[in-house]
């Protein structure tokens, strides 16, 4: 068959197998090498400082977790509003081991990848369990399920003297091969090993999209009475989903524990909840390259809102607290904005320039 | 005893003020099936204006209790007009959103003002010493509270018992081709539910202003805490509303004056809602007085 593997001009798939390819062209796995190579190699480039560093690994620890919030309002069709709690549970694991082996034990300064894996699985345990409402409840019920979920996360961590009461639980530094990773390449070093997780986990759920689990997602979205008609189990992959969103968020909480060496309850509050549905919806819901947008979208808008109001507070000295009024009021209108003009997220925009580009220059 | 009844009495203080705050939500829910998470800004900002009349322009409180429901029907109104319209038909999730984005836009409006970080309250215009009936105190300001509260919901279901208004509200609820068919607009009846509910939102935010202070923590936090109770009657009853508003505080206040500092437990009364809300959406997610909906495929 003498097709043009570098340059398609439509779908010619004449087998299953085609279809289930992670590159459709070589175009596609040639941009997406050199993207990752740019990905873990400017570092090495550039002298990056600490502090947009940090930016880069939230950037990143939110893709994780939005990537279950995805999976699961997007793909699964669940409306969760307690995302940050299961977030929240995944560090909160850590914080425990802290509490109860001491935060410099070999565990948790060495074996880091048995516990974020822990904490995942954690996430999953509780995500099944908050999961269960969902067997008999839909849309605004489920939402508001899983909203009081969230307020009870939260009432237990804050008074629950076990978990020091919501204040600031310390983790010590991890090791590498190398030895104990050091003040300055702390946000580096994270940086290389979520970037890892990222890529790993993109190629999962896409994976996992294309198999048998994760169409059961999205035909139990569609219509669960279909899907049960079909011989799927709309129930078990309702709860499955919550645990595969919990798994994720789980992951993510335990890299933002170890990023910022501590647990704090203020990251994981309603507010943080809603702020990954914003991600979700801007990204694009039910979309994979929407799961990269939308974090990347809202946290470059609160890096612009900061400096914006930073500037603004140079020169209105009278004014109260423009950071903490522009930061909802930009986020905000960002989300209504998307939901009433393009409420497939910036994925749509990204498929609209693929679309054009793919018959350039001849488009008739 | 006389702690029990006392809690009995701040309970339903606490509680009516729960009914006239999930009111709003019903009323919203009721006609236009969207669940408004920008409630407890509303209620937040019917307060702050009502203050504002008050203590900067020096209105007299009661004028500007009326002004500022005037102005909140308006405001609530026109933000269905802008907002919530276009997106009739769309999927639940986006309907969701669009309220908690609404919230956090009027969030960032009003810490665009000095009400969005200071304390207020109103000025006293009550005696402020409490009636005491048999080692049980009230103050005049909640007795006046739960008075003006039950005055208003009783307006309200004369509202929706009698007026045509209200009667074409119900219609809308109940079937809104059939509602279209004998000649009510359907969108005009959203806008008039945003509305009222604006306007009891904002005689909601005036009482607990006037009984518990101005904060805007405090008053926007009622907005989240409004769903476990409309979630417990019924999220289209109005007299669900009022029954588990009323039960709600009860829970509330009984759960903070009885476990509160014994079995190490403490703030059990932010939390007892929620922990009602998980049982009731697990055993009985219609509530006590809403309709059950057969969903057919």
């Amino acid at each position: 068959m003498s097709q043009n593997r570098w340059l398609a001009t439509g779908n010619f798939f004449t087998f299953y197998k085609e279809e289930q390819r992670t590159f459709f062209t070589h175009l596609d796995r040639t941009v997406f090498t050199c993207f990752l190579v740019i990905l873990f190699g400017w570092p090495l480039v550039f002298e990056i400082s600490n502090k947009y560093m940090l930016v880069l690994d939230n950037i990143l620890i939110a893709i994780v977790a939005v990537m279950g919030l995805n999976l699961l309002l997007g793909f699964a069709g669940l409306i969760s509003i307690g995302h940050a709690a299961f977030v929240g549970i995944g560090a909160y694991t850590l914080a425990s081991f802290s509490q109860v082996i001491g935060d410099n034990h070999m565990i948790i300064t060495h074996f880091w990848p048995v516990l974020i894996v822990c904490a995942g699985i954690m996430g999953a345990i509780f995500g099944a369990f908050v999961g269960l409402p969902a067997l008999r409840l839909k849309h605004l019920y489920l939402a508001i399920a899983t909203l009081s979920f969230q307020m009870i996360f939260e009432w237990v961590i804050q008074f629950m003297s076990f978990f020091n009461q919501g204040q600031t639980i310390y983790l010590g530094r991890v090791h590498w091969f190398t030895g104990e990773v050091g003040r300055n390449e702390h946000y580096v070093f994270w940086y290389y090993v979520i970037l890892t997780l990222v890529v790993a986990m993109g190629f999962g759920v896409r994976n996992l999209l294309k198999t048998k689990y994760g169409r059961c997602l999205v035909a139990v979205r569609d219509n669960d009475r279909a899907a049960d008609a079909m011989g799927m189990n709309p129930g078990l992959t309702k709860v499955y989903a919550f645990a595969l969103a919990g798994f994720f968020a789980g992951v993510a909480g335990a890299l933002h524990a170890y990023l910022y060496r501590g647990v704090g309850f203020e990251s994981f509050t309603l507010h943080a909840s809603v702020g990954y549905l914003a991600m979700a919806i801007v990204g694009g819901l039910g979309t994979l390259n929407g799961i990269f947008w939308g974090p990347v979208a809202i946290k470059f808008l609160d890096l612009q809102v900061e400096q914006f109001s930073e500037l603004a507070g140079r020169y209105l000295t009278s004014a109260p607290n423009v950071a903490t009024a522009l930061k909802p009021l930009s986020f905000g209108l960002v989300i209504v904005l998307f939901l009433m003009y393009e409420p497939r997220g910036i994925a749509n925009w990204w498929r609209i320039v693929k679309s054009y580009t793919k018959l350039w220059p001849f488009r008739y | 005893m006389s702690y029990f009844f006392q809690i009995i009495v701040s309970g339903i203080v606490v509680g009516s003020i729960y009914a006239l705050a999930a009111l709003g939500l019903v009323l919203v829910y009721k006609s236009s099936r969207v669940a408004n998470f920008a409630h407890g800004q509303i209620i937040a900002g019917g307060a702050f204006i009502t203050f504002f009349l008050t203590v900067r322009l020096g209105i007299p409180i009661f004028f500007s209790f009326l002004a500022s429901m005037l102005i909140t029907f308006f405001l609530a109104m026109s933000v269905e007009r802008i907002f919530l319209r276009r997106l009739i038909g769309e999927p639940i999730i986006s309907v969701i959103m669009v309220t908690i984005g609404l919230a956090s836009i009027f969030d960032g409006l009003i810490y665009l003002t000095p009400f969005g970080s200071e304390n207020f309250s109103f000025p006293t215009f009550l005696p402020t010493e409490s009636i005491v009936v048999g080692g049980v105190s009230i103050s005049w300001t909640q007795l006046v509270g739960v008075i003006i509260t039950f005055v208003l919901i009783g307006g309200f279901s004369w509202f929706f018992k009698k007026s045509t208004v209200g009667i074409s509200m119900r219609a809308v609820s109940d079937d809104q081709f059939g509602a279209m068919s004998v000649g009510i607009s359907v969108p005009r009846v959203f806008g008039l539910a945003w509305a009222t509910a604006g306007l009891s939102a904002a005689a909601a935010g005036c009482i607990i202003g006037n009984i518990t202070g101005l904060n805007f923590e405090t008053l926007h936090a009622f907005g989240i805490v409004v769903f476990p109770v409309v979630i417990l009657g019924g999220l289209d009853s109005i007299l669900g509303a009022v029954v588990a508003g009323i039960i709600m505080g009860l829970i509330q206040q009984f759960a903070s004056g009885y476990l509160d500092g014994n079995f190490g437990l403490n703030g059990t009364g932010d939390v007892m809602p929620y922990i009602i809300l998980l049982i009731i959406l697990l055993f009985k997610p219609h509530g006590l007085f809403g309709i059950h909906e057969i969903e057919r495929v």
